[in-house]
C-alpha cells in the first residue's frame, strides 16, 4: 500500500508541483492550502508524513501551530518543515516542536525526495528488528544507519535528518577533513557556510547535554570539520 | 563672526538710549532757558523803557573812547600807603600805559566825594625831584612824577605827584606855566621797589572837572627831559567815566533779587548796577571729567561764565552787549564749567529819541535747569551704563546659551550620522523655539535617514526572501519537467533553465548572508582563542583552494589570544581573502598580518592590485556597494558588508587603504582583559 503523505502548503503553484512529484515516486497525496482543512482531514486519517509550509496565507505561525497538533497525536509521525523562512530562530522553533526536518524551499526536488524516502526508510527500519549490519561503531559513538540513530555512550541523541547525515558522513572516515560541498552532498541539501555552522554548533549542543566533555567534532579553519577518533 | 559676537553688536545698539536721553534733556534744557531768555527780555525791555525817560543822566557817547578813563566805585575808601590790596578791586582792574621802562599800570576809583589814583610805574632809575622843583615844566632838574590833568568847561588843572624822597607826599596843583602850591588835600604815598615805584593819591572830586588824563613822566637823568606815557590820544583827556549816583539810585530801584542789573552809557562804559546773582550752592556733582565731556558733546556750551561778571575794566565788552549798543535787543548765555554755573544774559538798548543812549544788561544765573539737568544727565549716564551692561551681559549669557544648544545639537546631529545611532534623541528635542524646531527637524531628518538605512540594510534579506518563492516554484517545475518526455532541444532548454535559477538561488543566498550573520552574531557564543593559529590554519586552506596566488603570513609567531568567535571571524577572512583574489593577478602574492598591540589585535590582509578610487573608501564597506565593474553578476557587494557586520560584531573596525601598489583591509579586534588577564598568567 503506497504510502500517504499530505502536503499542507499556501502557494498553489508549489504545492501542485510538489505534489506531482511525490506522485510519481509512488506516494499518495493529499494537499491542503490552510490549517483547517488539514485539520479535518487529520481527524478522519492520519497521513504517514507531512510537509508543512509554516506560513499559510495570513496564518502567519499556522504551520507551527499544525505541527503541534499533529505532534500530539501522534508521536512518530515524520514532519518535515518546508518554509521560505530561513531564520535560525524559525529553524530552532520548529525543530522544538517536535519536527523531523526543516527544509527551505531552496532544496532541490530530488534533494526533497531522498529525504523524505530517507525518512519512510527510517520509520520502516524503527518497525523492523533490530539488525546489526548497518552499525558504525566509534568509541563512544554508535551510529545506526538504518534507523538513522546516533548514540554517544549508549545514550540516544535527538538528531534531525540533516544533523545525522552530518555526524554520519564525517563519522565514516574519522580524521579526514569533510568540507562545505562534501558536508552539503552528505546532507542533500544546499547549505552555506552559516547553516552549516548553525547545524555544526546545534550538533555539538545535543552532544554536550549527553557528556559536556563533548569535543570530537573539530573545526578546521578554512577547510571543514572532521571527526577525532578516541586519541 | 559668531553668534555670541553678533549679539555683543547688537547690544550697543543700547548706545542709542543714552543719545535718545541726552536730545531729551538738550531739548528740555534748552527749552527752559529760552523761556527764560524771553522773561529776561521782558524785563530789561521795561526797565530799557523807563530809563529812556532819565536821558539828560545819561552821557553824552564819545568817539574816542580809548581816550576816557574809569573810576571803579570803591566801596571802601583805601588808605593812601602805596598798596593796592585793600582796592577791592582785582589787578585785572588795572589799567595799562605804555611806558619808558615797561608797562604803567594805573587805577582809577571814586568813594565818597574823592577820587583815588593808584599807580605801579616800572621805571629802572628813579630820579627824584630837587626841592623846589616838583611841578616845574622847565627847570634845570627834571625827575620823574605823574600828573593828573583834570578839563573842566572852563578850566584845565594839573596836579603833579613828584617826590624828593619816597614816603607820603601830597601833590603839587600848578597854578601857571611858573608856580605850583603843593595841595595837602591831596595826600599821596611814593613807594619805591627795585624796578620801580608806586603812587597812591587822594583827589577831591570837586577839584576835578568832567574830562580826566594821566600822565607819567620818566627821566633817567636831571638833565634830560623825561619822555611822557599819555593815558590819552594826541588830542585831549576823555570824559571821565563812573558811577551815576542818580542813574544808580533808579537802577537799585529796579532790582529784583536773582537779577543782577548793569547799566552802560552809549559807550559802554557801566554807569550803573544793582542786585546780584543768586548765591545757589554750585551745583552738586558737575566736577567729573565725563561729565564735562558729556555737556560739551551734548549741550550748547555757552560761553566761558566768567565773561558774564561785570568787566573789570568798567567797560562792557560782551559781544551781546556791543550788539544792543548798536539798537538790537539781544542775549547771552554763559556757564561755568569749573563750578556749573551757569548764566543766561540779556542786553537791550535803552533808546531815546531814537538814539541808543546805553544798555540794559539783565543776568540771571541758571542754576535751577543747570542742577535739573545735570541731575537728569548723571542718573541718566548711570541707567545707561547700567542698562547697557546689564543688556550686554544678558545678551552674551543668553548668546553663550543658545550657541552652546545649537553646538550641542550639531554635534549630537554629527554623532549620530557617524556612529549611525540615528536614533538617539538630540538635545532642545523638548523646547518649544526655533532651536527645538531645528532639533525636531534633525531628529525627523536623521530617523528617515535611519530608516533609509535600515531599509537599505534589510532590503537584501527582505529581497531575497520575497524571491524565494516564485524561485521556488521555477526550481520545483523545472525538476518535475526532467521527468517528462522532452526533445532534446527543450532538455537543454530546461538544463539552462535550471543553471540559471541555481544562480538565482546563490544570489537569494548572498543577499541573505547579512541576516543571517546578524543573527548568528546576536547568537554567537565568543570563546577565548588564539587568533594567529586560526589565521594560519585558514591560510593553510587558501592555499589549496587558491592555487594561483601565493599566500604568505606576516608578523608574531606568538599566540594572539583573542576574544569572539572564530567561525565568524574566519567567514570574515573567507570574504576578505576572496576580494583580495579577485583584486589580484595570477602569482601575486597575498600577505595576511597578525599583530598584537596588547590592548588590540590587528589584522592585515594585503594584495597588489587596483587602488580603491578615493570616494569609495569610505562606502566600501556598506551594504551593496561594490568597486567590481562588469558582469560578475554574483557579487552584490554584500562580501566585505558581512566582514564589517562581523568585525563591528565583535567590538572591532574594519578600514581599507591604499599600501604598497594595493589594497590593504585591515580589521582591528579588541582583546578582552579576561584574554588579556589569561595571557599574564
Amino acid at each position: 500500500m503506497a504510502k500517504r503523505i499530505a502536503l499542507v502548503e499556501d502557494e498553489a503553484a508549489i504545492r501542485e508541483n510538489y505534489a506531482a512529484a511525490f506522485a510519481r515516486e509512488g506516494y499518495d497525496v493529499d494537499a491542503y492550502d490552510a490549517r483547517e482543512p488539514a485539520l479535518q482531514a487529520f481527524d478522519a486519517r492520519l497521513p504517514d508524513l507531512v510537509v508543512i509550509d509554516i506560513n499559510l496565507r495570513d496564518d502567519v505561525e499556522g504551520g507551527f501551530e499544525l505541527c503541534r497538533e499533529l505532534r500530539s497525536r501522534a508521536a512518530d509521525l515524520p514532519i518535515i518543515f518546508l518554509t521560505a523562512r530561513d531564520s535560525e530562530f524559525d529553524a530552532v522553533s520548529g525543530l522544538r516542536l517536535g519536527a523531523d526536518d526543516y527544509l527551505t524551499k531552496d532544496i532541490s526536488l530530488p534533494h526533497l525526495m531522498a529525504r523524505v524516502a530517507a525518512l519512510f526508510r527510517r520509520l520502516d527500519a524503527l518497525q523492523a528488528p533490530q539488525s546489526s549490519s548497518n552499525r558504525i561503531v566509534r568509541g563512544d559513538l554508535e551510529i545506526d544507519a538504518d534507523r538513522m540513530t546516533i548514540s554517544w555512550q549508549s545514550q540516544a541523541v535527538g538528531l534531525t535528518l540533516t544533523e545525522f547525515w552530518l555526524v554520519h558522513a564525517m563519522a565514516r572516515y574519522p580524521g579526514h577533513v569533510k568540507n562545505r560541498q562534501q558536508l552539503m552532498d552528505a546532507a542533500q541539501a544546499v547549505l552555506d557556510d552559516n547553516t552549516i555552522t548553525s547545524h555544526i554548533k546545534r550538533i555539538r549542543k545535543k552532544f554536550a547535554v549527553i557528556d559536556s566533555e563533548f569535543d570530537r567534532i573539530e573545526t578546521v579553519y578554512g577547510m571543514g570539520y572532521r571527526w577525532l577518533d578516541t586519541a | 563672526m559668531n553668534l555670541k559676537r553678533q549679539l555683543l553688536i547688537v547690544s550697543l545698539l543700547t548706545l542709542v538710549l543714552p543719545w535718545a536721553g541726552c536730545q531729551f534733556i538738550a531739548e528740555t534744557e534748552s527749552a527752559l532757558r529760552s523761556s527764560q531768555q524771553q522773561m529776561l527780555s521782558g524785563t530789561a525791555t521795561a526797565i530799557a523803557d523807563s530809563l529812556s525817560q532819565y536821558r539828560i543822566l545819561f552821557p553824552q557817547p564819545v568817539d574816542a573812547v580809548n581816550e576816557q578813563l574809569y573810576a571803579h566805585s570803591l566801596a571802601t575808601a583805601p588808605s593812601i600807603d602805596g598798596y593796592f590790596d585793600d582796592w577791592a578791586l582785582t589787578t585785572d582792574s588795572l589799567r595799562q600805559l605804555r611806558g619808558t621802562d615797561g608797562p604803567i599800570r594805573f587805577a582809577l576809583g571814586i568813594h565818597g566825594a574823592s577820587l583815588y589814583l593808584y599807580a605801579d610805574i616800572p621805571d629802572d632809575s628813579i630820579v627824584y625831584s630837587a626841592p623846589g622843583t616838583i611841578a616845574l615844566e622847565n627847570s634845570s632838574h627834571y625827575s620823574d612824577r605823574l600828573t593828573l590833568i583834570s578839563v573842566g568847561p572852563d578850566k584845565t588843572n594839573r596836579f603833579v605827584f613828584g617826590a624828593e624822597a619816597p614816603g607820603p607826599i601830597v601833590a603839587a596843583y600848578v597854578r601857571d606855566s611858573f608856580g605850583f602850591a603843593p595841595d595837602t588835600r591831596m595826600p599821596a604815598y611814593w613807594r619805591d621797589y627795585p624796578g620801580g615805584y608806586r603812587i597812591e593819591a587822594r583827589v577831591p572830586l570837586s577839584r576835578l572837572g568832567s574830562d580826566l588824563g594821566v600822565v607819567v613822566s620818566n627821566t633817567s637823568d636831571p638833565l634830560i627831559r623825561p619822555i611822557n606815557s599819555l593815558s590819552y590820544g594826541t588830542g585831549d583827556p576823555g570824559r571821565l567815566a563812573s558811577i551815576s549816583k542818580q542813574l544808580q539810585t533808579i537802577v537799585t530801584g529796579l532790582a529784583q533779587p536773582g537779577l543782577r542789573l548793569t547799566l552802560t552809557d552809549a559807550n559802554g562804559w557801566r554807569i550803573a548796577t544793582a542786585g546780584d546773582l543768586a548765591q545757589t550752592p554750585a551745583a552738586k556733582g558737575a566736577a567729573s571729567a565725563w561729565m564735562r565731556v558729556a555737556y560739551e558733546a551734548l549741550i550748547e556750551s555757552g560761553e566761558d561764565g566768567e565773561r558774564a561778571a561785570p568787566d573789570a575794566s568798567g567797560r562792557e565788552q560782551q559781544p551781546y552787549v556791543n550788539r544792543a549798543l548798536t539798537g538790537d535787543a539781544t542775549s547771552g548765555w554763559f556757564r561755568d564749567f569749573e563750578d556749573g554755573r551757569a548764566i543766561v544774559a540779556v542786553a537791550q538798548p535803552v533808546i531815546a529819541d531814537s538814539e541808543v543812549i546805553g544798555a540794559v544788561i539783565v543776568q540771571q544765573g541758571t542754576e535751577a535747569i543747570l542742577s535739573l539737568t545735570n541731575e537728569r544727565l548723571t542718573n541718566l549716564m548711570y541707567t545707561t551704563v547700567g542698562v547697557t551692561l546689564l543688556v550686554a551681559i544678558t545678551l552674551l549669557g543668553y548668546a553663550t546659551w543658545l550657541s552652546r544648544r545649537i553646538r550641542r545639537l550639531s554635534q549630537a546631529a554629527e554623532q549620530a550620522v557617524d556612529t549611525e545611532d540615528l536614533r538617539r534623541s538630540l538635545p532642545s528635542a523638548l523646547d518649544g523655539d526655533e532651536v527645538g524646531d531645528l532639533s525636531r527637524s534633525f531628529g525627523h531628518v536623521l530617523g528617515q535617514l535611519g530608516e533609509y538605512n535600515e531599509y537599505l540594510r534589510t532590503l537584501a534579506s527582505k529581497l531575497s526572501h520575497e524571491l524565494r518563492t516564485p524561485l521556488t516554484i521555477v526550481s520545483s517545475s523545472l525538476d518535475n519537467l526532467e521527468h517528462e518526455p522532452l526533445s532534446d532541444a527543450a532538455s537543454e532548454y530546461t538544463a539552462r533553465a535550471k543553471d540559471g535559477a541555481a544562480r538565482l538561488r546563490r544570489i537569494l543566498t548572498a543577499m541573505s548572508e547579512a541576516s543571517r550573520v546578524e543573527e548568528l552574531m546576536r547568537n554567537a557564543e565568543f570563546s577565548n582563542f588564539d587568533l594567529a593559529a586560526v589565521i594560519a590554519s585558514a591560510t593553510a586552506a587558501y592555499r589549496d583552494i587558491y592555487p594561483l596566488r601565493q599566500f604568505e603570513i606576516l608578523g608574531d609567531d606568538n599566540d594572539v589570544t583573542t576574544h569572539g568567535s572564530p567561525e565568524l571571524l574566519i567567514q570574515m577572512l573567507d570574504k576578505i581573502v576572496n576580494n583580495a583574489v579577485d583584486f589580484s593577478a595570477d602569482g601575486d602574492t597575498i600577505s595576511v598580518r597578525v599583530q598584537d598591540d596588547s590592548t588590540q589585535a590587528k589584522l592585515a590582509i594585503h594584495n597588489p592590485g587596483p587602488e580603491l578610487p578615493e570616494k569609495m573608501r569610505g562606502r566600501l564597506f556598506d551594504s551593496m556597494v561594490s568597486v567590481r565593474q562588469g558582469d560578475d553578476a554574483e557579487h552584490l557587494g554584500l562580501g566585505l558588508y558581512v566582514s564589517r557586520l562581523i568585525a563591528e560584531g565583535h567590538g572591532g573596525a574594519i578600514a581599507a587603504d591604499n599600501v604598497n601598489d594595493g589594497v590593504e583591509i585591515t580589521v582591528t579586534l579588541p582583546r578582552s582583559e579576561a584574554a588579556l588577564v589569561e595571557r599574564g598568567t
